[in-house]
């Protein structure tokens, strides 16, 4: 290597760096990009992230430096990722809790103010049961809960979380009696189902397979219109009480975000990246195997996803009672 | 022998053997720094060994995990400033120990029974994992609850000479863990409108402040004095010594194994209630606890290494975390394409026995690595106190942010050192402010799970504990425990105030 | 410097804070749900702030009734001048840190400290702190990817540069 040009070609790379903060595509990433990480390490958003984002760092030519910033369903880490300078070099990477913040009374930023750069992909919700519950089925199940009311204990990680959407989805069209006991998040949720400390949890279908595929619990009822290639037995919801296909397919969600007024170029090259790290065989084959479609939008489906998603789910909490405030107030549209 | 064969993997593949090697070494210095966590270690290293295969991978973070549970003694016993959470008992009669000149001693004596303690973890581990993970799943809210208050009543022992001051500290600890949103409501606690305050506060920065920057600022009383010379000619402790400590750390590994083993708890808690056991079956100690008992430090060190190896049995057996760590590794072995579950045991039992045998391995690299090396140690706490107090604080900080990258833990970190330093000042320990922080959130959550099952009924709850078997003994032992403290109740309640213990917070003896 | 019959420089007066504060905490707990239910987010805090309150009532009431002050003068064995200087310097660090940048506050504040607790010697303390703080660095910034505020030293982009200078980008 010549060293007076690689001295030159450093200093030059320094000076545009220290002249121009707003990076161009071109350049972009001159230096290390953020990634916050909105729930902690080994959960199911932190898994998802760290999976696709290294395909997708080699597109972008540059390293993401992915941290947890957990605390506040999601909050501080969609707080701290605003209040930094829209230029792609931090991201959010976020799960879908965002979008319910407003009616939550938990601040009013959410995905709003967001560009999506990847909706990646999407959960499958499912009922499980502890092995010794008197139930087999969803029907089985209603008729115990309507002959014994509040005395069946379902799982819940707090208004706003997924088993407590599914309750209400559950409860808006047949009448349900049950005592929710709350948990710090699904895998605590899944653990006490196993041992018998509550009796049903409205699960995402990756966290709680592979206690399904061990016997371990045992599957009431796929929350979604057709059952799952990596559950095939298990029938679906929609399928056997027609009355709730109009809501689905509903699910929890991962996608990776950056703030609004991002330049242009810099989103097209994110959006680029991540769209290429989601087809990497890694990324497919976990997505695969813990059961959650890959969605990998961005643009305008990715808004109309997130528009979708908003008005259906704060108002099924709103209706359900669980809402601090009537999604009306924030003009999110009745479904 | 299928198992064997999986089992000494790491042991025969060269590559695999030096990557476990690595770890272990980086992990007893990760350890050794507060702020710097394994937790934070292990999940850089899924970035890192993104590309690789899952074997040497999975030997550099047992590695990590191992030493770095080890190195969290290291600072304890020679700064009196815990590198981890679960070396803060350490402290209590470790730091007394290097104040007389013996921190290598201590140090030797702590590695040796680390290795122990680690040796326990594995081998129930090896043995026992399915019955083990079938017990700690019959753990109900309400037995994690019996579990907390049995924690809680340790205040008792952590608090030195006055009882009320410790209920004081213990109480402001729980306080501190609840700071933020309910994680099981959302409903904000003690925020007062700051959403800087909805993540709550953090545990590592108030460890790190109440321990490392009040230690700093206390140490700055003896500016001018001389730093103790260390004799560093007895590290590894003779054959006698290990033989007489064994009982009592065959007990505390059981209490380390059992208490990583269950979900929610880790090498923290097992350390600390070690601890107490310590100094409850210990008749008649050497040295008095608090003063550089021996006991004192074998107890948590035992424990907090058996915990590792109990962490690993909910994870590899049902693929649910025994702890923070192996929360992360279980997301590493999906990101690796593998399915840790219920599954994994039957469809890949080699993944089980190659785990088992990367951790016995790295408890002897430990144990390698704790024992030589010392001398460069104890050099710096020989180092003159005008360095080494700035150094400390910018460290403090430095660890702080590291955390959660937020600079709102630096401000509580500072803000608890000064308040810390007060504390100490005044004749409070801090043990029992920590103690408090650990145990809030299985406390509060449990509590309440507990009374949400019963729908609400306190009679209900009273019905549950006394009709289930294991929630009897746990709440027999709290009961136990509580009346053994009565007489130092009522001694309390005839003089309040009025014992006359001489003490100083410089001197040893207050330990934390 | 503290024991238990006599009253230290101060003491009196940090118990009062202690029980002013454990009161306002009390009254916070009180707001969260009030008595609601056994089982409410409020339960547990407000059941340890009464704990607070009480144990540090008692401390004070303790400390008024039985102790007779001790020889402690506050600014000369509580809080000397040496650790008023030090609690300002940290105060100062976490203040710069932001505007600053990880890098300067840091070097700032170690060269300042070990000066003025040495009194003397700034080769020494130039060598020191530099020393310490290039450790720090490759420890947090380089090998545990923290990334601490930058402020005016563009660290990030000089660090990117040297990367390529060095072998290309990852």
């Amino acid at each position: 290597m010549n060293r007076p040009l690689v001295k030159f070609a450093a200093i030059l790379t320094l000076t545009t760096g220290l002249t121009a903060p707003a990076a161009f595509a071109q350049d972009y990433p001159v230096k290390e990009i953020q990634g916050i990480i909105q729930w902690g390490a080994g959960g199911s958003t932190d898994t998802v992230m760290r999976t696709v984002t290294p395909h997708a760092e080699e597109l972008l030519g540059g390293k993401v430096v992915m941290k947890n910033m957990t605390g506040g369903v999601g909050a501080i880490a969609t707080k701290f990722v605003y209040a930094q300078k829209p230029d792609g070099y931090t991201l959010l990477m976020g799960a879908e809790n965002p979008l319910l913040y407003k009616v939550m009374g938990l601040g009013d930023i959410d995905y709003s103010e967001f560009t999506p750069v990847n909706i990646l992909a999407r959960g499958v919700p499912i009922l499980v049961a502890n092995n010794d519950a008197p139930f087999n089925t969803f029907a089985e199940m209603v008729a115990y809960i309507q002959a014994n009311p509040n005395e069946v204990k379902f799982g819940s990680t707090g208004p706003g979380g997924v088993p407590s959407v599914v309750t209400a989805l559950l409860k808006s069209k047949t009448d349900l009696q049950v005592t929710d006991v709350p948990y710090d998040g699904d895998g605590p949720a899944l653990t006490a189902l196993q041992g018998g400390a509550v009796d049903v949890l409205p699960a995402v279908l990756g966290a709680a397979i592979e206690a399904i595929k061990g016997g371990r619990i045992k599957p009431i009822v796929l929350i979604d219109n057709a059952p799952t290639a990596a559950l095939p037995d298990v029938p679906a919801l929609g399928a056997s009480n027609p009355e709730y296909a109009e809501y689905l397919p509903w699910g929890p969600f991962f996608g990776v975000f950056v703030k609004n007024g991002t330049p242009e170029d810099v989103v097209a090259k994110l959006v680029d990246a991540y769209a290429k790290g989601a087809e990497s065989e890694d990324f497919i084959k976990l997505m695969g195997d813990r059961g959650y479609v890959i969605e990998s939008l961005s643009g305008k489906p990715a808004q109309d996803f997130l528009s979708k998603w908003q008005s259906l789910t704060t108002w099924l909490i709103a209706d359900a009672g669980l809402a601090k405030a009537s999604p009306e107030e924030f003009g999110i549209p009745r479904p | 022998m299928e198992a064997l064969g999986y089992f000494m993997t790491p042991w025969l593949d060269l590559k695999l053997l030096f990557l476990v090697a690595a770890g272990t070494f980086a992990g007893v210095y990760v350890g050794a720094i507060p702020g710097l966590s394994v937790t934070m270690a292990v999940s850089i290293l899924i970035g890192f060994t993104f590309t690789w295969d899952v074997y040497p991978a999975l030997c550099l973070m047992v590695g990590i995990f191992m030493g770095g549970v080890y190195g969290g003694s290291r600072t304890a016993i020679l700064l009196n400033i815990p590198g981890a959470p679960s070396a803060i008992a350490t402290a209590m009669d470790g730091y007394p120990l290097a104040q007389k000149g013996l921190a290598g001693e201590a140090i030797g004596l702590s590695t040796v029974m680390s290795f122990v303690g680690g040796l326990i973890g594995i081998i129930v581990l090896a043995v026992a994992a399915p019955t083990v993970s079938d017990f700690a799943l019959t753990f109900q809210p309400r037995d994690f609850m019996l579990l907390a208050v049995l924690g809680i009543l340790l205040v008792g022992s952590l608090s030195g000479e006055s009882l009320v001051k410790g209920i004081f500290a213990g109480a402001m600890g729980l306080l501190i863990g609840t700071v933020g949103m309910d994680p099981l409501t959302a409903e904000e606690r003690f925020t007062f409108g700051y959403t800087q305050l909805w993540g709550g506060i953090s545990f590592i920065a108030v460890m790190i402040g109440m321990f490392g920057v009040s230690e700093a600022l206390a140490q700055l009383h003896h500016i001018e004095k001389a730093a103790v010379k260390q004799t560093i000619s007895r590290i590894v402790p003779t054959w006698s010594a290990v033989r007489k400590y064994l009982p009592l750390s065959l007990q505390t590994s059981s209490i380390g194994v059992i208490i990583g083993a269950l979900p929610g708890t880790g090498g923290d808690i097992a350390a600390l209630m070690a601890y107490d056991h310590a100094k409850r079956v210990t008749k008649n100690p050497e040295t008095p606890f608090g003063q550089g008992a021996r006991e004192g430090l074998v107890a948590p060190e035992t424990a907090n290494n058996a915990a590792v190896g109990g962490a690993f049995i909910p994870m590899l057996t049902l693929g649910i975390p025994g702890d923070a760590v192996t929360a992360i590794m279980i997301g590493a072995l999906y990101i690796h394409g593998l399915n840790p579950g219920p599954m994994l045991m039957i469809d890949q039992p080699q993944m089980f026995w190659f785990i088992t045998g990367a951790l016995a391995l790295a408890n002897i690299f430990m144990l390698i690595f704790g024992l030589t090396g010392i001398r460069i140690f104890t050099k710096i706490v020989e180092m003159p106190r005008t360095v080494l107090i700035p150094l400390i604080l910018l460290l403090s900080i430095v660890g702080a942010y590291a955390v959660n990258n937020s600079i709102t833990d630096v401000y509580w970190m500072l803000g608890f050192g000064v308040l810390g330093y007060f504390m100490k000042s005044y004749g409070f320990q801090l043990g029992p402010v920590i103690l408090g922080v650990i145990l809030s959130r299985l406390l509060d959550e449990n509590w309440r799970r507990a009374i949400i099952s019963e729908q609400g009924s306190l009679a209900g709850l009273f019905k549950g504990i006394l009709t289930s078997p294991l929630s009897l003994v746990l709440f027999a032992m709290v009961v136990m425990i509580f009346v053994s403290q009565t007489p130092l109740w009522t001694a309390f309640r005839r003089k309040i105030g009025l014992e006359k213990i001489e003490h100083d917070h410089g001197a040893p003896g207050s330990g934390a | 410097m503290h024991d238990k019959i006599h009253r230290s420089a101060g003491e009196l007066a940090f118990y009062a804070v202690l029980f002013i504060f454990s009161l306002v905490l009390l009254w916070s707990a009180y707001g969260i749900s009030g008595f609601e239910s056994l089982s409410s987010p409020g339960a547990l805090p407000m059941a340890v702030a009464l704990a607070m309150v009480i144990s540090s009532g008692l401390i004070l009431l303790d400390s008024c009734r039985n102790a007779e002050r001790d020889s402690t003068r506050f600014f000369r064995d509580i809080l000397p001048p040496v650790i008023i200087v030090m609690m300002l310097f940290i105060t100062g660090y976490a203040l710069l840190l932001v505007p600053l940048g990880f890098l300067p506050t840091s070097l700032l504040f170690l060269v300042v400290s070990i000066l003025y607790l040495r009194r003397g010697g700034i080769v020494f303390a130039l060598t020191v702190s530099a020393g310490a703080l290039i450790a720090i660095y490759i420890v947090f910034r380089l090998i545990f990817t923290v990334l601490m505020p930058s402020g005016i030293v563009p660290e990030a982009e000089i660090l990117a540069a040297f990367g390529r200078m060095f072998g290309g980008a990852q």
